[in-house]
């Protein structure tokens, strides 16, 4: 794992200087079950390809943001803000 | 001289002694050549250093290798399970043959190691010496340990294997750590940048240098070598015709290239630097000296060369056998005599030119022993050699060497069979063709395709922004090296600068080398190893390791036939040299007994580390951050002792935190908290981001009031807690516990981004002092100090104000975390010693005193405070803490609701309450509550409170325990306590002082 991150705030860094945020997921409404909810904290899909994720730059700007990654290849192909 | 033996852990016997010695007498000496044009050395310059205890003298530029050949030592170390004795081998740092302990550092490479006046070297894994190894009976006792062996025998009965584990690693050793003579390096990190990173200072890579330089980008040359130039450094014989070079001998155009990389304004060269691994996007990791360079680099030219690989026959293992090129390095680099009678074993036609520097340099060569029915068409060295009388054998093979300490002589036969003969020698050198430096390639991602031809894997696929120039690409033609470097770094420059005129240039480049390459003899493109069905009882493949071809026959026998499973099953290739050696023989055997392709064989998996570097380096230096608070001198200065809490130095006590205790409950005590978190939420939605992210209610609180905030994960478990309070209607300050301000400030923006909220959340720590006055005289203390109406009417509890405090700025904050009348005040940190001394002054004719970390700790368990994360752990949440008065569920929504909801339905299984002793003790935190013997609680926090002079604290027990006046067991000492639950606070349960 060394490979760089385009903040789109600072630019192309090392992904140490970033913190990994887990891929985007949907809160449910307040009003869902129990089941739903559950399965919001503890379930993911852990995707073999382009997952949409959050990252935040804590070694820099400490925005978070977007980055679309391709969980097989560790390629980035866009970051972007929320 | 003879060789005095010094065993390092026990001293010999005078009998041991005198054996030792006369076995070394027997030992023939080598010595120095006359000087040769190419020699590192300088003769004039005498260097001592020890050897296990005896000194020897060398020349300055000396490996530790090369000045023991020198001295007739051929024997540098033993093998790692039958302790054989081992002498020189690659002569170039890859294989594990000349590993020693140098100044107390083990596993240090004595072929590559250069001399310093009294350097200490002792020898490894081997009692009492190297030259009479009492271990060495192992070499008989193969028997007892098969390939695999650990996984078969020694494990029952079940003591055995613990007992044969610290034999086996006693044993079978790569060197010792010994702590009380451990040398200290300080290696440190550094991070850079590079256009073009070339890897490998030979002629592709100063090839690729050059012409990558021209372009104007800038380009990092890493070179393992001390020196660049490569093979050219001792390769002697004469080139004609290169691409840009005038004609000369080899170490004459290493001389030319290197002044050419060293005028150039662009070209930065790390020499005697080991590149260890290939990451993502160019990073490489570089150790160089003491020093991690992190190496970032826009693209990579790989021009990593081939290793010259050694030959399998029986005992091939002996001192006296070893590469061609480590005996062409001998004379070359140091003008060290290899041997006397030589005979060299080769599969290609470098052998040939090996033999030829052999006797250039007055070594006898007794025969060239080729593996191909002949030579290639047209070899100069070959002529040369039949014209000085050397005996070529073609198509014949070494059945195996011959000699107890050192080699004596070979017993070499026909391919065909028939034909045997013994030839006497003191030399072998060995060249089994060439494996490509390609670990590196593998690691960024390139594939290999294994050339049946050549004999050698060759790169298929290229990652994108990588290159690859040279020996590593399986040709070994100078002038197609030359080509391929400068195509390289042509295309890698392109890439990084997109400059205009490349184009043509790299046309004609590319025309030329397919032009040369045409042209060349199939021996260039490779050198297909020529498998001699290698057989007899110690035929070694994995030199590292001790793995013989019979090893690999027999893993294969037992059904490990994939090479990945043969690898870990036999360890072959898992050695110190990570395959360098023998990963090509290894396959080969694998393809030869499978009855499959060397391709579908396949090969390892490179990993980092490629090369051996010391843990330290990995490690770096210790970086550990302190803070300091502005008040930290008057602390000192009050004898406090200090404790690390996080990246903060606090004070703990002042000397008796019992006393200090009392001065807060009785007089006015100061506690320094400015390593409390602060942040400030602005904006116009700040009230609904506090909202979202606490239990409680935020938008409703009114201007100058504080509340108790608490933080919750969304499956509802406590992140963390603190004070809220509203400076004005777009303004609240918010303080989080002190290690963890800038995670809640991340959680706070992560849910702003998350929901679009406006509000801005801003770090504000280090901005604030901030000092906590409480007790009875508190008011009294800070009144002779500040403007602001302190009176019990106008100042109530949980109420905040923003005035002077001697005529600074502060915030006022109303709260009562230890239970009496206090404010806690923020003030620009730059105030903060001038405030605290202030406050010091005014307080003194009240009895002030300074209470510190445990004082308080104690106070708010008198109050039954929770401390998230000493009372709270991972899995808690506000009900089960007795915090449910902060979770309010009248609010739609807010982070953790839902799971809390979830958890009040489920029902809680444990709770926090508190207990007091009942018989006096005292218990530890983290002592368990027990029911008879069985453990169902914890003890989180227990003190001796001052104030009940009883033992009291917090715990985890059974929620059905959990009523007040429940008697439960604490285990205090080993022994179960009568104490007694109390849910309400031990000291002021209605919270009258705190409102005084």
């Amino acid at each position: 794992m060394a490979f760089l991150l385009n903040c789109p705030n600072c630019g192309a860094r090392n992904v140490h200087e970033f913190r990994f945020g887990g891929e985007v997921t949907s809160r449910p409404s307040p009003t869902a079950t129990g089941v739903e909810w559950t399965s919001f904290f503890y379930n993911r899909r852990n995707l073999a390809g382009v997952q949409r994720e959050w990252w935040n730059h804590r070694y820099g700007c400490r925005k978070w943001f977007f980055a679309l990654r391709d969980t097989v290849s560790n390629q980035v192909q866009e970051t972007f803000w929320p | 001289m003879d060789i005095a033996v010094v065993g390092v852990q026990i001293p010999p016997t005078p009998l041991l002694q005198r054996w030792a010695t006369e076995v070394m007498a027997n030992n023939k000496r080598m010595q120095r050549l006359e000087i040769q044009p190419t020699e590192l050395i300088d003769r004039n310059q005498s260097v001592g250093f020890q050897f296990d205890g005896q000194t020897f003298t060398a020349h300055q530029g000396d490996t530790v290798a090369s000045a023991l050949h020198a001295a007739g030592v051929s024997i540098l170390s033993r093998g790692f399970k039958y302790h054989r004795p081992r002498g020189l081998l690659c002569g170039a740092g890859r294989c594990p043959n000349c590993l020693v302990n140098v100044d107390g550092v083990p596993n240090v490479r004595a072929c590559t190691q250069q001399v310093s006046e009294g350097m200490k070297v002792r020898h490894q894994n081997a009692w009492p010496s190297v030259n009479v190894d009492f271990l060495s009976v192992l070499d008989r006792m193969q028997w007892l340990m098969p390939v695999g062996f650990y996984y078969k025998a020694l494990h029952r009965p079940k003591f055995l294997w613990r007992l044969a584990q610290r034999v086996i690693r006693r044993v079978g050793g790569l060197g010792t750590i010994d702590i009380h003579d451990n040398p200290v390096t300080a290696y440190h990190h550094r991070y850079h940048h590079a256009d073009v990173a070339v890897v490998g200072g030979g002629p592709a890579g100063l090839a690729a240098a050059l012409a990558a330089s021209e372009q104007g980008v800038r380009v990092t040359l890493v070179d393992d070598q001390p020196d660049v130039g490569g093979h050219l450094r001792f390769n002697s014989g004469q080139h004609h015709s290169l691409p840009g070079l005038e004609n000369g001998s080899g170490p004459d155009l290493a001389l030319v290239l290197a002044g050419r990389v060293k005028e150039s304004p662009h070209i930065e060269v790390l020499s005697g630097a080991t590149v260890f691994a290939h990451y993502q996007d160019n990073l490489l990791t570089i150790l160089h000296g003491n020093e991690l360079v992190k190496l970032r680099a826009k693209t990579v030219v790989l021009a990593t060369g081939a290793y010259e690989i050694p030959i399998q026959f029986e005992n091939n293992d002996l001192p006296g056998i070893m590469l061609a090129s480590a005996a062409q390095r001998l004379i070359h680099h140091y003008g060290v005599n290899p041997g006397n009678i030589a005979v060299v074993v080769t599969v290609n036609d470098q052998g040939y030119r090996a033999a030829v520097d052999l006797l250039n340099a007055g070594v006898e060569v007794a025969a060239v022993v080729d593996a191909r029915p002949s030579y290639s068409q047209g070899l100069d060295a070959a002529e040369t050699l039949i014209s000085r009388g050397v005996t070529l054998l073609a198509g014949h093979a070494v059945a195996r060497a011959m000699g107890k300490r050192a080699l004596t002589a070979v017993a070499v036969a026909a391919m065909s069979g028939g034909n045997n003969r013994r030839i006497a020698c003191d030399l072998v050198c060995m060249s089994g063709g060439f494996q490509p430096a390609n670990a590196l390639l593998q690691l960024a991602g390139g594939s290999l395709n294994y050339d049946e031809e050549s004999g050698e894997g060759i790169p298929r696929a290229l990652p994108d922004g990588v290159f690859v120039a040279g020996e590593v690409t399986g040709i070994h033609d100078l002038a197609s090296s030359l080509l391929q470097g400068r195509i390289a770094g042509l295309e890698a420059a392109t890439l990084v600068a997109e400059p205009a005129t490349t184009a043509q240039l790299l046309t004609d480049l590319n025309q030329k080398l397919s032009q040369r390459k045409s042209g060349l003899p199939g021996e260039a493109i490779g050198s297909r190893a020529a498998w001699a069905a290698p057989e007899g009882k110690k035929t070694f493949v994995c030199f590292c390791e001790d793995v013989t071809v019979k090893d690999i026959a027999q893993a294969i026998e037992e059904g490990f036939d994939d090479i990945q499973i043969l690898k870990r099953y036999s360890t072959a290739t898992m050695g110190p040299c990570q395959g360098k050696m023998c990963l090509k023989a290894l396959a080969g055997l694998c393809a030869q007994r499978t009855g499959r392709s060397v391709n579908d064989t396949g090969g390892t998996t490179a990993r980092p580390p490629i090369q051996p570097i010391p843990m330290a380096a990995l490690a770096g230096p210790s970086h550990m951050p302190v803070k300091h608070t502005p008040m930290d001198r008057n602390h000192r200065a009050l004898g406090a002792s200090m404790v690390e809490l996080g990246p903060w130095q606090r004070a703990h006590n002042y000397g008796s935190p019992l006393e200090e205790c009392l001065a807060v409950r009785q007089r006015v005590g100061i506690i320094d908290v400015t390593t409390l978190g602060k942040l400030e939420v602005t904006g116009r939605d700040a009230g609904a981001l506090l909202d979202k992210v606490y239990t409680h209610h935020f938008s409703t609180l009114r201007v100058g009031r504080i509340r108790y905030g608490l933080l919750c994960t969304d499956n509802s478990t406590i992140m963390d807690d603190g004070t809220v309070t509203r400076l004005s209607e777009d303004r609240y300050f918010v303080t989080t516990t002190s290690g963890n301000v800038d995670l809640i400030e991340e959680w706070f923006n992560w849910w702003k981004a998350g929901t679009g909220f406006c509000a801005h959340v801003t770090n504000v720590t280090s901005g604030y002092a901030a000092m906590n006055v409480a007790g009875p005289r508190a008011r009294e203390t800070l009144g002779k100090l500040t403007d602001v109406d302190l009176s019990e009417q106008s100042f109530r509890y949980m109420r905040s104000a923003q005035g002077t405090v001697a005529g600074v700025p502060a915030i006022f904050l109303r709260i009562g975390f230890v239970g009496e009348t206090g404010w806690e005040i923020h003030v620009p940190a730059e105030y903060g010693q001038y405030i605290w001394e202030s406050i010091m002054e005014a307080g003194n004719e009240f009895g002030i005193a300074p209470f510190g970390l445990e004082a308080q700790r104690i106070l708010r368990l008198e109050k039954k405070h929770v401390i998230v994360g000493q009372d709270t752990d991972a899995v808690s949440n506000p009900l089960d803490s007795d915090m449910d008065w902060v979770v309010r569920f009248d609010k739609e929504d807010f982070i953790g609701r839902a799971g809390l909801k979830l958890a009040s339905e489920r029902g809680l299984r444990n709770k926090l309450v508190g207990f007091v002793m009942l018989n006096g003790q005292v218990p530890e935190d983290g002592v368990p509550i027990v029911s008879g013997s069985k453990p169902i609680g914890k003890v989180t926090s227990a003190r001796f409170s001052p104030t009940l002079k009883k033992g009291v604290g917090l715990a985890w027990i059974p929620a059905d325990l959990a009523q007040d006046g429940t008697q439960i067991s604490v285990l205090v000492g080993g022994k179960p306590q009568a104490a007694q639950v109390t849910l309400q606070p031990f000291y002021d349960p209605e919270g009258e002082r705190l409102r005084q």
